[in-house]
């Protein structure tokens, strides 16, 4: 569990982690999209040394980075394979049956990993650099139009940020359940398919009843506190849009208007 | 003294059950006192403090809360009153950080910001828990988010505090800390303490006892004339002081006074029957 | 099973800038049959140790001897079962690893993991659930309509019906009302005294007193005192560091010194201390 970088939040003290998460979040929407512009050498240079650069202000270990790319590895893999070999070509290298071998397959496979890289790389350095609850904010103020069709906004951002707060405590409960089970004589990674996923049925239902424990005690403690139905609460956590933030968003402009220009038509 | 909690006649059965969980149970709280209240399991405590806070009905019966009558209207100003600490302190964590957690309350009385910065800072204050302001519950011990759960409740400044079990499942250390706070607390904010607890320790700091039994009041008094019954404190989910077990390996040999004796007694009782030597 | 310690290391999160150290270069002993104790305050290392016996948790470096079977960081994940059926552990609150819908269904579960046939599995479950204090009548309920107390039984019924030779115990009886707390710790000492041997996590120091024969002391991940209760308790370094707290008999005793009476070595349970008093009130 310890493993996993995607989506876990890093304390630290740089720029990045005081730029506002609403312009944090819409910022790493938008180069997302805006990867997808890129399609010559010179432009994924460009968006790399961009990222690389964000990076290094963030002043995260650039490891951090590497081992975000772990669970997904699979995947990049298999994608870059395929594209590899099942890129169609007039003047193939090699060629066998359905498989073709080309330069074109080449540059293609390497424009998608270079994809992959820069997307996860730049949603790394948002989760890594803003708290889950600065993600929740945002998206409550994102979604705040949607209060004029009567979409309970408030209602759902607490429902989140309570679901992000029991996260780290059901993970806990999880590996205490899977100890006390593997004490018991089972083991995890042992026997075909069907035994496999029955093994798992000793953890799932301790840990829904589990669930559902923190759930009743968690609606008691906050009715007793005075929560009644979401609505006449004030906030006390705000969102403060500074000037660097402005400047953030002119920064990411620029960088576009750049990237249109370096790619190719 | 003045009454600030008065129940009379209550009576509650759950759904599922036939037996009545509290039974035609009348009692008197009255203000800034500590109130123990203890017994077996399943003998009806936490349902009581449910009762008290509204948030289960009661079957028939009335709860005065300071001077009113409880029903539907009023229950929201009554639980403004009364903060609950309860026993398992990670299913009570609302926020994502300390600060946040404690402004729960308030954000729940629509308290304008401002305000709830100053509040926040006072009640994180009184339970020593200003430095850890922007922590996170997973970096905290057990008893420092009971310490938070406190301010939580402090920061809307109840007059009554019921701790539901609240140390049981603290360390020593966390157990002491969390005690030593309530009891300056209550002393400082002229709060009213209601704690349901099995720990003997808890309950020598009240200054009544009430005996639960098949939800009805079996006992009440101070705690040294329910110590009084030694061994058979077992009876109602306590254990026997520490004094009383020792004055009872020492009573056949050493002349002691008749009665239940503290551990300050019991000491000076030692001491002067060494001296006379 | 005599089990030891021999430089054991455990870092948690290696090679990232959140690691910790669990456990420092840890060398003990836990004797055979005996009744062992574990003390430290919370995060000090106890459940991070205990843990390492039935290799849930493997060494960083260094080694456990669990009777001739040897624990080590290259220690394969297969083929523990033989190791853990040996070894039975209740965690804290236990009643949370409950999942089958009959108490009996949920107490075979160890044993027919562990190899045993479903006629042998049904026989331990029989016997274990008298032996917690709950009648048979129990077999037939659902785990998850019990109260608290009862499903901690179930729990603890579930470790023993493997019959294991060593049972480590992390805080069995947290959260448990006075009784039922005597209980529980009678059920183990009983077990001890057939033949089993006890390794104690826990807070309480009475308990220490009243039913271990051996104790440890861990403070941030290292081993800072082995020995017997007694001893343990009267060493002055380790109180006055603030690394261990007195079992109330010793507290009391230490009390009682600033006046007249003096105490050698302070007691460390109720009739022992009762039997000093009398004795230096000329009985």
């Amino acid at each position: 569990m310890d493993k996993i970088i995607l989506g876990r939040y890093l304390p630290g003290d740089s720029l990045l982690y005081h730029l506002d998460p609403r312009g944090k979040f819409l910022l790493t929407f938008y180069f997302v999209g805006i990867v997808f512009l890129a399609n010559n050498g010179a432009s994924y240079a460009f968006l790399l040394a961009f990222v690389i650069f964000a990076v290094y202000l963030s002043k995260i270990n650039f490891g951090f980075f590497i081992k975000g790319l772990r669970p997904v590895f699979w995947l990049i893999l298999f994608t870059v394979a395929l594209q590899l070999l099942f890129t169609p070509s007039n003047n193939p290298i090699w060629h066998w049956g359905i498989f073709t071998f080309s330069k074109d397959g080449l540059v293609i496979a390497g424009y998608i990993f270079m994809r992959f890289v820069l997307i996860i790389f730049i949603s790394t350095l948002l989760t890594l650099t803003t708290t889950p609850i600065e993600i929740s904010d945002s998206i409550e103020s994102i979604l705040k139009p949607l209060k004029k069709v009567n979409f309970p906004v408030t209602q759902v951002a607490l429902m989140l940020s309570i679901a992000l707060r029991f996260v780290p405590l059901l993970v806990d409960e999880t590996t205490k359940i899977m100890d006390a089970q593997r004490a018991r004589g089972v083991d995890f990674g042992e026997g075909g398919l069907i035994k496999r996923i029955k093994s798992f049925v000793p953890i799932l239902i301790p840990l829904f009843v589990s669930s559902f424990s923190i759930a009743y005690d968690l609606a008691i403690a906050m009715e007793s506190r005075g929560y009644k139905d979401g609505e006449g609460r004030s906030k006390y956590r705000v969102l403060k849009w500074e000037k660097r933030d402005t400047l953030t968003i002119l920064f990411m402009l620029g960088l576009t208007v750049i990237l249109l220009f370096l790619r190719s038509y | 003294m003045e009454k600030i909690i008065s129940i009379k006649n209550l009576t509650y059965t759950y759904p599922d059950s036939k037996t009545p969980a509290i039974n035609d149970l009348s009692l008197d709280i009255y203000k800034n006192e500590w109130l123990s209240i203890v017994g077996k399991n399943g003998s009806g405590k936490s349902t009581l403090t449910k009762l008290i806070d509204g948030l289960i009905e009661a079957d028939s019966g009335t709860i005065v809360i300071d001077g009113e009558v409880i029903n539907e209207e009023n229950i929201w100003d009554a639980r403004t009153k009364i903060g609950i600490i309860f026993q398992n302190p990670d299913h009570q964590f609302v926020g994502a950080t300390v600060e946040d957690d404690v402004a729960f309350g308030l954000e729940n009385q629509g308290m304008p910001r401002e305000q709830m910065v100053k509040e926040i800072d006072r009640a994180l204050d009184l339970v020593k828990m200003s430095d850890f302001k922007t922590r996170d519950p997973q970096s905290l011990s057990g008893g420092q988010k009971q310490r938070v759960a406190i301010a939580g409740v402090l920061a809307t400044k109840p007059q009554i505090v019921i701790m539901d079990e609240s140390t049981s499942m603290l360390d020593p250390d966390g157990r002491k800390k969390v005690l030593d706070l309530v009891q300056k607390l209550r002393q400082e904010q002229d709060l009213t303490i209601i704690s349901i607890t099995h720990d003997i320790e808890e309950t020598e700091l009240s200054q009544r006892i009430v005996v639960i039994n098949d939800g009805k009041i079996v006992q009440a008094g101070t705690p040294s004339s329910i110590y009084d019954i030694g061994p058979h404190l077992t009876k109602f989910g306590l254990e026997e002081p520490f004094s009383s077990q020792l004055v009872q390996t020492l009573r056949n040999s050493v002349k002691l006074p008749e009665g239940y004796l503290n551990e300050e007694e019991l000491k000076e009782q030692l001491w002067k029957l060494h001296s006379s030597m | 099973m005599e089990i030891t310690f021999e430089h054991v290391t455990h870092s948690y999160n290696v090679n990232s800038p959140t690691a910790s150290l669990g456990l420092d270069d840890v060398s003990m002993t836990i004797k055979d049959k005996k009744f062992t104790a574990i003390v430290g305050q919370t995060g000090s290392g106890k459940s991070t140790l205990v843990r390492h016996i039935n290799a849930l948790l493997k060494p960083t470096s260094g080694t456990i001897l669990v009777g001739d079977r040897k624990i080590t960081s290259e220690t394969n994940n297969k083929n523990l079962k033989s190791l853990r059926k040996n070894i039975g552990m209740v965690f804290q609150f236990p009643e949370s690893q409950l999942f089958e819908d009959t108490v009996q269904k949920d107490i075979m579960f160890g044993p027919m993991n562990f190899g045993a046939s479903a006629r042998e599995a049904k026989a331990a479950a029989k016997k274990m659930i008298k032996l917690v204090g709950l009648d048979e009548s129990y077999l037939e309920k659902s785990p998850f309509d019990l109260s608290g107390g009862q499903m901690r039984r179930v729990a603890i019924a579930g470790v023993l019906a493997s019959d294991p030779e060593t049972i480590i115990l992390d805080e069995p009886t947290a959260g448990l009302d006075p009784v039922g707390r005597f209980e529980i710790m009678n059920l183990f000492k009983n077990l001890q005294l057939k033949g089993k041997t006890i390794i104690l996590i826990t807070h309480n120091m009475d308990d220490v007193a009243n039913f271990a024969d051996e104790m440890a002391v861990i403070h941030s991940g290292k081993l800072v005192a082995t020995g017997l209760p007694k001893d343990v308790f009267n060493q002055q370094d380790l109180l006055k560091e603030d690394l261990l707290s007195l079992p109330k008999s010793a507290e009391f005793a230490r009390e009682l010194s600033s006046q007249g009476f003096h105490f050698d070595k302070l007691p460390i349970t109720i009739t022992a201390l009762g039997k000093e008093i009398k004795q230096q009130l000329g009985d």
